[in-house]
């Protein structure tokens, strides 16, 4: 699993930057300066929280998009159209409802103009190797999502792919089934005589990642950045239970707290709080309450990941929960620890109406709320519209989904009786 | 021969007998030879039965199809004979109907393709796309008698010395009443394939007929199909009209169903108009149970939804189909066509420079020809309207004021009746599926056929033309309202009926709360699609041809009968163009903002 750093990497990324475009017209940039490769015989995982761009990285590296600035290269050479020898394994397992299981399969062998008769036998390799011999005339809506995505995979591997391409195949697979396409995945790589020679692996699942890739990119997000890559060099087959990979995901744990959950506080220079952007978590209230009263029930504090693992959340999820609470001072982040503040206990103590003042009067502390109430108190009839509104956020937070972000502000505020908002008329205005 | 113990009597349909162990060796040969002769036989009539009345019935309808062609080629190509003689007696009739029949499935095969390359082109090409949308928008909304005269005179014009022009006026003419919806449920269709499943197609190298075979013609069969059903009745609403037509001094029939309905109207004959009213309904009925079953049943296969979905459709034809012999062997056939024919292995290649700008450039020019077409006719309308007066105008413009408040008050008028009735229906399962058929056939019959007895009846209780031309139009269009609002009972979320059921909400506050809002984006797609109908309702509505006179009253449908029926083509393009302008407008200004309010209020 040396890396062959003599030959130039089968797939690679070099200061890649990617901007979408959004029906408003509005900028997104999803990816700055990402740099990552695929060589030869390896297992690469794109790691991080939802948003990152792992999976418009993955989209980027098969050429289904062109980046905005920075190269795509198939074998040192630079990439044009669409990336040759690759097979992508959808999240959504993308299988045409109207055709079978073999006609599914059959359209990509078609569409790359082999004979029917190679076809035919390709077809029928495919189905043994992921195990879906008698289900060949069966029409997706009648198979569990698993099988699904064998298909999804057998539809991959007939065309004998060098490098197979995985967006995060087994999110909508339940944990067990996840569990044997994992290993079969690994069995059909490891068969060093037959095609696919490397995989990318797009996922969130910190566990899943250490148990099948050589190299980790580990992404941040609010542009997808590469924060850092992690070797894994422990021997295969990998027992997901073994001390050695549980060290490993303890590590990937803290690398990915320390980042999205800084010890240091920042320095608050007053002078340029006007044009620090201030981002607000895009957590619901009932999430943030939610977690609040988790840490309450159980002495004031836990450890993050066990959070996500005992409530059953997407780690993305649960961060951008404890990003929000942090931001209102109700909990403290020290290490991957999340400790109830003073104030946390305090509202986790109070009752409904001693709850919805105390966040109101936190909300007040932020200048997206602040800003919006000082206007409306000058507004005729206390009333603004929704676009006001939408300037503020804008040029508060620049790179973000401002609708979405609109979504998650209107629903703080109402909560803490703050503003109200009429979506008949669009208009915000003071409770 | 007296030996009861080597052929006992055997019980009816039982055989153990030709087997018995204990029977001599001799006896046992013969029963050998019984047994074999009897097999053969039972294996004879087994396979005879096989191939039996399913294949009989496949092979007369192909042979049907192919006699009824063959006699609208032939008369067809027959010398120019205008107005044809209709022969009102009963023994005419089924080669009438049969006649407009094979009209109706060719518009129809015209309309397929039409949409498809229409639909296609605007949903793939960014640059068409802007104007081929409005355009079809425009389209959908020009009377179908507004089309009649340019296409009679030219198509005439193109085949001198025959009745193909005629004959295929008259197509076009069906045509155009049943074209539009289906081509912007096919461009919605492909504009909605869902985004991962276009990913596929582009990653794995799906070459555009590919993309088209495998994923945009297959999302858009349903939609096409629906779509399809609700146009063919919308062809036979001008069936009539198709049929037999004046255009200044020349008189226009076709042999066919409409025609012997026109010219039973003028003679009054009652019997000959009840005859043909049998015939149009055994069509449809028969068009039903023949085609379309068997099309929804086999769309069926079409729904992207991964879930198993409600009730199953099902078509005694279809399951004859599948169990005929013939057609599982023409089946075979065809594939071991396709398969013969092997496709060349081609590696997939990026595109090479001259087909990426040939594939550049075949855009461009088809959108400049669409241009320049577009030029000319605006062109050719100015020069018409030019020459309409301005007091013309404003008279025009007071007609459309007359006639848009008749569609408005058919359209209220329609709902009066139609949302409580829908309910019912929609809301009781029982009711539902003994009434739909009923419906379905009922609203496909062409409205038009039942004109002269409504106006006989009118007549009777002194209604004039002016207010019995609403009742008309409201025999034509309640339909669709009713149609929706069925659908959108059905698709009240059982979850909100048994919590209004649990909270004791019930009478006009359940209507109120509960059933209006959940319908009533339903009820706005049924008022659109009504008022359109209304509309194109008006020409036939207002103007009557009733034994041997003809009623008319204010109003621009009227007006549009008049200027066709004179060959007044200033008069007929600046009232056609009013009539446009004012259903788009009514669309643009009330309708859209309507439907997008309902949808963002009142849809989950």
């Amino acid at each position: 699993m040396a890396a062959d750093t003599a030959r130039p990497p089968l797939y690679a990324i070099e200061g890649v930057s990617h901007t979408f475009v959004l029906p408003s017209g509005q900028r997104l940039e999803v990816l700055r300066d990402v740099s990552v490769e695929i060589r030869e015989d390896e297992v690469v995982a794109l790691l991080g929280p939802s948003g990152c761009g792992k999976s418009t990285i993955l989209r980027i590296l098969a050429g289904l998009i062109k980046p905005t600035s920075g190269a795509v290269k198939v074998r040192g050479q630079p990439l044009l159209g669409m990336a040759p020898g690759v097979a992508i394994v959808f999240q959504g397992f993308a299988l045409f409802p109207w055709m079978t299981v073999v006609e599914n399969v059959r359209a990509v062998l078609q569409a790359a103009g082999l004979p029917p008769a190679e076809a035919a036998t390709r077809i029928a390799d495919a189905i043994r190797m992921v195990g879906l011999a008698g289900f060949e005339e069966a029409y997706p809506r009648e198979l569990s999502g698993g099988m699904k995505q064998r298909v999804g995979m057998a539809r991959a591997l007939s065309l004998r792919p060098e490098a197979l391409f995985m967006d995060e195949p087994f999110s909508q697979v339940d944990a067990l089934t996840a569990e044997a396409l994992r290993a079969e995945i690994l069995d059909i790589w490891s068969a060093k005589q037959q095609d696919p020679s490397a995989l990318l692996l797009v996922s969130h699942d910190i566990k899943e990642v250490v148990t099948m890739a050589d190299r980790i990119v580990v992404l941040s997000a609010n542009p997808g950045r590469v924060r850092t890559v992690v070797e894994n060099r422990l021997p295969r087959p990998r027992d997901p239970r073994s001390p050695e990979v549980l060290a490993l995901v303890d590590r990937l744990h803290d690398l990915i707290t320390g980042h999205e959950l800084p010890d240091l506080p920042e320095p608050a220079a007053p002078a340029a709080v006007e044009a620090q952007p201030e981002i607000l978590p895009s957590a619901p209230v009932g999430d943030v309450i939610g977690l609040i009263e988790w840490l309450d029930a159980r002495g004031g504090q836990e450890d993050v990941f066990r959070i996500a693992a005992e409530t059953g959340r997407e780690f993305g999820h649960l961060l951008t929960a404890v990003k929000a609470a942090e931001l209102l001072e109700l909990v403290d982040t020290p290490k991957r620890l999340a400790v109830l503040t003073s104030g946390g206990k305090a509202f986790a103590a109070a009752g409904p109406e001693g709850r919805k003042a105390a966040w109101r009067e936190k909300l007040l502390t932020l200048r997206l709320f602040a800003d919006v109430r000082d206007a409306l108190a000058v507004a005729p009839g206390h009333r603004l519209p929704r676009d006001f509104v939408l300037d503020t956020i804008v040029l508060r937070m620049p790179a973000e989904d401002y609708d979405r972000v609109f979504q998650i502000w209107i629903g703080w505020a109402r909560y803490g009786d703050l503003f109200a908002y009429d979506e008949d008329d669009g208009t915000v205005s003071l409770q | 021969m007296n030996s009861p113990t080597l052929l006992p009597l055997p019980g009816p349909f039982t055989e153990p007998w030709l087997d018995r162990a204990g029977a001599p060796a001799e006896n046992r040969e013969v029963n050998h030879l019984v047994r074999r002769a009897f097999g053969d036989a039972t294996a004879f009539l087994r396979h005879s039965r096989r191939l039996g009345w399913a294949d009989l019935v496949v092979v007369a309808a192909l042979g049907g199809v192919a006699f009824a062609a063959s006699r609208l080629a032939q008369g067809a190509a027959l010398p120019m004979r205008p107005a044809v003689e209709i022969d009102l007696s009963l023994a005419a009739l089924p080669g009438y109907t049969v006649l407009s029949l094979m009209r109706g499935l060719a518009a129809l095969a015209l309309s397929l393709l039409f949409t498809l390359a229409y639909g296609y082109w605007a949903a793939r090409d960014a640059l068409a796309e802007r104007v081929l949308v409005p355009l079809l928008d425009v389209l959908q909304s020009v009377p179908v008698l507004g089309f009649m005269p340019g296409l009679v005179l030219s198509l005439v014009a193109l085949f001198p010395g025959s009745n193909i022009g005629i004959e295929l006026a008259a197509i076009v003419m069906i045509f155009t009443g049943q074209a539009w919806n289906m081509t912007f449920s096919f461009y919605r269709s492909v504009r909605s394939v869902p985004a991962v499943q276009l990913e596929v197609a582009h990653h794995y190298h799906f070459s555009w007929w590919q993309r088209f075979r495998w994923v945009e013609l297959p999302a858009s069969v349903i939609g096409l199909t629906w779509n399809a059903m609700m146009s063919m009745a919308g062809g036979w609403f001008f069936l009539m009209v198709s049929e037999a037509f004046v255009l200044g001094s020349r008189d226009f029939r076709l042999p066919g169903l409409g025609a012997y309905m026109s010219v039973a109207v003028a003679a009054g004959d009652g019997r000959a108009m009840l005859a043909a009213v049998v015939a149009m309904v055994v069509m449809i009925v028969v068009l039903d149970q023949l085609l379309w079953r068997p099309v929804v049943v086999w769309s069926q296969k079409f729904r992207q939804d991964e879930g198993q979905g409600g009730e199953e459709a099902r078509s005694w034809f279809l399951d004859l189909l599948r169990r005929s012999r013939l057609v599982r062997l023409l089946r075979r056939w065809r594939r071991r066509l396709a398969s013969s024919v092997t496709p060349k292995p081609h590696p997939p290649v990026e595109p090479s420079a001259a087909a990426g700008r040939l594939s550049r450039l075949l855009p461009l020019v088809l959108f400049g020809g669409l241009m320049v077409l577009l030029a000319v006719g605006a062109l050719e309308l100015v020069r018409l309207l030019r020459e309409v007066a301005w007091s013309v105008w404003a008279t025009t413009l007071l007609a459309a004021g007359a006639t848009l408040a008749r569609v408005l008050l058919a359209v209220a008028l329609g709902t009066l009746w139609a949302l409580p009735a829908g309910l019912a229906i929609g809301l009781s399962p029982k009711l539902s599926r003994v009434l739909q058929p009923v419906v379905q056939v009922v609203a496909s019959f062409p409205a038009p056929m039942l004109f002269p007895a409504v106006v006989a009846v009118l007549a009777q209780l002194g209604v004039g033309l002016s207010g019995g031309s609403v009742v008309l139009m409201l025999l034509g269009t309640q339909w669709y309202i009713l149609f929706n609002v069925v659908a959108g009972a059905m698709a009240v979320p059982s979850d909100l009926r048994e919590a209004a059921a649990s909270y004791r909400i019930t009478g006009w506050r359940r209507f109120k709360l509960l059933l209006l809002p959940s319908v009533l984006p339903y009820l706005i797609t049924g008022w659109v699609t009504a008022a359109g109908g209304a509309w194109n309702a008006s020409i036939v509505s207002e103007y009557v041809a009733y034994r041997g006179q003809t009623l008319t009253t204010f109003g621009l449908g009227a007006r549009i009968g008049v200027a066709a029926e004179a060959a007044d083509f200033p008069l007929l393009a600046a009232s056609v163009v009013v009539m446009s302008a004012v259903v788009v407008l009514f669309n643009r200004l009330v309708w859209r903002p309507l439907n997008s309010y309902a949808e963002r209020r009142f849809t989950p």
